[in-house]
C-alpha cells in the first residue's frame, strides 16, 4: 500500500528518469566490476606455464608406490630357484613353489609387468625380456582371476621397434594382454625420499593408474657401465628424460631406484645369461646356457643369487649391497630358504 | 524529497542468491585445479633431447651421415626401417651402457641398419672413431675370447652369429640373429660391400702378418714393442681409459702371454714425453702399493724397473724414454722376472 502510495505519488518524468539513473548507476558498476575482473585474469595469465622443474610446492610423487604383499610386511622374502629349459615352465613351477599366482594376484586386480625391452634385437640375442617367459606370467595372472594385465618399459630408442622385434609385443597380445607405450602424458616428476639423483625427475607414472600389482621379469645380463644387468637395472626404464646422465654415478642411481618401487614378484630368467659384452651383447659367444629361473618376492636377494650365474663376487657389482644396506632387500639369498626345483631337459 | 528506490522482490533476491553461489563455486572449482598441475605440462616443457636424425637413403643420400653412406644396399638383403645415426650426445639411446665404451675412446657417430636375408635379421652398425687407434681399441675391448679370424679386414674376427672388425678410423659390427655356419659368407658379403665404400683397403694375404691382430698403419709403434715369444694369439688390446683399475691411465697397450706354465699380460704406452712415462710410472706404482703390493728385490732386474707382489700375484713397472711398460698379474715370479727381461730388450731405445 505504501509503495502504491509512494509510486503515486512521483510524477511519471522523475520516475523514468530515477530508473534511468538508477540502471545506469548499475550498469556502471556491472561494467567497472566486469573490467576489474578482465584486468585481474589478464594480470594473472602466464602463457608460459610452470617451469619445467616443479617448484617446491607443485606435486611430486615420492616414489612410485609400494606392491609388496602386505602379509610379507618386516618378514623374510620368497624366493624359487628353478632348473630346466622350458621357461613356461619353470615360471609356473617358481610361483607354484611360492604358494601359487593367487597368493599374489587377486581376483579383479589390475597387474602391470615391466620387461626389460631395452633393444630392438630378437629374443635369441637375450638382451631383452624373453617373449616365452612374459607370455607364461601374463596367462597366470589372468589364470588367477587378474582383470587386466599390462606390460610395460620406457626404452629410449624407439618403443615400438623395440616391443615388436623382440616379440613382447606379440607375446602380450597373444596373452590378452595390453602393452603401454611411453607416452608423454604418462610421465610425471618423482622425487623419493633423501634422493641426491631422482630430484623431481620424469618417471612412467601414468603406467600405475589403478594398478594393483606390480611384476618385473628381467634377464641376467653382464652390464658393461653397471657391472651387471637384472632386476634392478630394469628399474632404470621407468625413468624418463635423459636419464643417461646417471651413468655416471651407476651405483647410487641403482640404489634410489631400488627404493622407488616395491613390487610384488620379480622373475629373473637366467635360462641363457649374457655373460660378456652386455648390456647390448650381439654375438651368440656371449650367451650361456645356464637354464635358471629365479622367482622371489625380494629384488635385491633376486639378483644376488642371479649373480651367481654370471659367476661374479657380490663386491663386482657395489649397488647390490648399497641396495641391502638402505633396506632394499636382502643380499644373502640363502637366508630366504629357497625352494628348489628342476623341471628337467 | 528524493524518490526511495524501490526494494527487490523475493524472486530478484532469490536469483541474486544462485548467481552468487554459482560464482563461489566456479571460483573454488578454479582454486582447486590451479593447485594441481597436469604433469604433462612439465613433459612439454621440458627441452627437446637432440634430435636424432633417421636419414633414408636414395635419392637424398647427399644429406646422410658419413656412416650412412658406407652402409651398402644389395640384392637379397631387404631393409626393414632406414638407416639410424648417433651422434655423442645420443649413442647411449641406442646402445644404452656400452656408449660408455666408446666415448671415452674417441667416439665422433654411429649409423646402423637392420636386414632381412631370407629368414635371418641381421643388423650393421658401423661406428666412426676420432682415429684408427680409436677404432683398434673398441674392436679389441670386446674381442670374444677363441673366436675364428676373419681376413676381411687387418683386425676382424668372427662368432657363430657375427662379424666384428676394425678398418681404418671404422669399428664394425654385423650381427645375426641365428648362430649358422652357412651365414658367414652371407656376412663377409656385406662386409666387403662395406668396405668398398670407405676409403680404407681391405686386408690382402700379402699385407697379413702372422697373429692376424698385430697393427697396421699408426699401431705400429706399440703393437711392434711386443715380445713375440709367448705372445697368445689375437690378445692385443688397446684400452681406452682407466686400466687396471687405475683412473686416469689411458691408452695402454695390453697383450696375454704363457710363459712356461705361468700366464702374464703385458702392458706398453708411448707418452709424449720422458716425464710424462716417468709420472704414469709412479702414479701405477702408488696405487700398486696403495693396494697392498709390496716391493720386492730380484736379480740383475732390468734398467728403471719395479717389482712388486701381492699374494701370488707379481707385478713389473719399468720405463725407457717415452715408453711405459711393465708386467700385469703374472701367475709366478719367473714368469714376471722372464717376460720382463723381454719386453726390456724390446723397448729399450726403440722410441726417440
Amino acid at each position: 500500500m505504501r509503495k502504491t502510495s509512494d509510486a503515486a505519488s512521483i510524477s511519471p518524468e522523475v520516475l523514468q528518469a530515477m530508473n534511468r539513473r538508477d540502471f545506469l548507476k548499475r550498469a556502471g558498476c556491472a561494467a567497472a566490476l566486469a573490467l576489474t575482473a578482465s584486468g585481474l585474469g589478464l594480470a594473472l595469465y602466464d602463457q608460459a606455464g610452470p617451469p619445467a622443474v616443479a617448484p617446491e610446492s607443485g606435486k611430486i610423487l615420492a616414489g612410485l608406490g609400494d606392491y609388496s604383499l602386505p602379509s610379507l610386511a618386516g618378514k623374510t622374502g620368497k624366493m624359487a630357484i628353478i632348473r630346466g629349459v622350458d621357461r613356461g615352465r619353470m615360471v609356473e613351477r617358481g610361483i607354484q613353489a611360492l604358494g601359487g599366482m593367487d597368493t599374489f594376484i587377486q581376483k579383479g586386480e589390475r597387474v602391470l609387468i615391466k620387461v626389460n625391452a631395452a633393444f630392438a634385437t630378437p629374443a635369441s640375442l637375450a638382451a631383452t625380456t624373453h617373449p616365452e617367459t612374459l607370455a607364461a606370467l601374463v596367462r597366470l595372472c589372468f589364470n588367477a582371476g587378474a582383470a587386466q594385465v599390462l606390460v610395460t618399459d620406457n626404452p629410449i630408442n624407439n618403443p615400438e621397434s623395440c616391443f615388436e622385434i623382440s616379440g613382447l609385443a606379440e607375446a602380450t597380445r597373444a596373452q590378452g594382454g595390453r602393452l603401454v607405450t611411453p607416452k608423454a602424458e604418462l610421465f610425471a616428476p618423482v622425487r623419493p625420499a633423501g634422493a641426491v639423483l631422482l630430484k623431481n625427475w620424469p618417471a612412467l607414472v601414468g603406467a600405475f593408474k589403478d594398478v594393483n600389482k606390480v611384476l618385473i621379469v628381467s634377464p641376467v645380463k653382464d652390464h658393461h657401465r653397471a657391472g651387471a644387468s637384472m632386476t634392478l637395472k630394469n628399474l632404470y626404464g621407468f625413468l624418463g628424460g635423459r636419464r643417461n646422465v646417471f651413468h655416471q654415478d651407476i651405483n647410487a642411481i641403482m640404489v634410489e631406484l631400488a627404493l622407488l618401487l616395491k613390487p610384488t614378484l620379480c622373475v629373473l630368467d637366467g635360462v641363457t645369461s649374457m655373460l660378456s659384452n652386455g648390456p647390448t651383447g650381439g654375438s651368440f659367444s656371449d650367451l650361456k646356457e645356464t637354464n635358471t629361473m629365479i622367482v622371489s618376492t625380494d629384488p635385491v636377494a633376486a639378483d644376488a643369487a642371479g649373480l651367481e650365474l654370471l659367476d661374479r663376487p657380490l663386491h663386482s657389482v657395489p649397488y647390490l649391497r648399497m641396495a641391502h644396506e638402505a633396506g632394499a632387500g636382502q643380499i644373502d639369498y640363502a637366508t630366504l630358504n629357497p625352494e628348489r626345483s628342476d623341471t628337467g631337459a | 524529497m528524493s524518490p526511495r528506490r524501490p526494494k527487490n522482490s523475493a524472486p530478484q533476491h532469490i536469483a541474486s542468491y544462485v548467481v552468487l553461489a554459482a560464482l563461489c563455486s566456479i571460483a573454488a572449482w578454479l582454486w582447486v585445479q590451479q593447485s594441481s598441475y597436469n604433469p604433462a605440462v612439465l613433459v612439454a616443457l621440458r627441452p627437446l633431447p637432440l634430435k636424432r636424425q633417421t636419414p633414408q637413403s636414395g635419392p637424398s643420400a647427399g644429406q646422410l651421415h658419413a656412416t650412412a653412406r658406407l652402409i651398402p644396399e644389395l640384392d637379397g638383403f631387404l631393409p626393414r626401417g632406414g638407416v639410424e645415426t648417433y651422434g655423442p650426445d645420443i649413442l647411449s639411446d641406442k646402445i644404452d651402457g656400452k656408449a660408455e665404451l666408446y666415448l671415452p675412446a674417441g667416439f665422433k657417430e654411429m649409423s646402423c641398419r637392420i636386414f632381412s636375408h631370407a629368414t635371418t635379421h641381421i643388423e650393421m652398425f658401423v661406428y666412426e672413431m676420432l682415429s684408427d687407434k680409436a677404432a683398434f681399441a673398441v674392436f679389441s675391448g670386446q674381442r670374444r675370447a677363441g673366436a675364428r679370424a676373419s681376413d676381411v679386414a687387418a683386425h676382424a674376427y668372427a662368432t657363430p652369429n657375427a662379424l666384428f672388425f676394425a678398418s681404418g678410423v671404422h669399428y664394425v659390427e654385423i650381427v645375426a640373429d641365428k648362430p649358422d655356419p652357412t651365414l658367414q659368407d652371407t656376412l663377409e658379403t656385406l662386409a666387403r660391400a662395406l668396405l668398398a665404400n670407405t676409403s680404407a683397403p681391405a686386408a690382402s694375404a700379402a699385407t697379413k702378418a702372422p697373429g692376424a691382430s698385430q697393427a697396421q698403419g699408426s699401431l705400429n709403434s706399440e703393437a711392434a714393442l711386443f715380445p713375440k715369444e709367448g705372445l697368445a694369439p689375437d690378445t692385443l688390446r688397446l684400452s681406452a681409459a682407466d686400466v687396471f683399475g687405475l683412473q686416469g691411465f689411458s691408452h695402454v697397450f695390453t697383450a696375454e702371454y704363457h710363459v712356461g706354465d705361468a700366464q702374464a699380460t703385458a702392458f706398453i704406452a708411448i707418452r709424449a714425453s720422458d716425464a710424462d712415462a716417468a709420472a704414469d710410472s709412479q702414479r701405477y706404482l702408488a696405487f700398486l702399493t696403495a693396494n697392498g703390493y709390496m716391493p720386492i728385490l730380484v736379480e740383475s732386474p732390468p734398467p728403471f724397473s719395479h717389482f712388486l707382489r701381492l699374494d701370488a700375484s707379481f707385478e713389473v713397472i719399468m720405463t725407457s724414454g717415452r715408453v711405459l711398460a711393465g708386467v700385469h698379474d703374472a701367475s709366478s715370479l719367473p714368469a714376471a722376472i722372464a717376460l720382463a727381461a723381454r719386453l726390456a730388450k724390446e723397448i729399450q731405445g726403440k722410441i726417440p
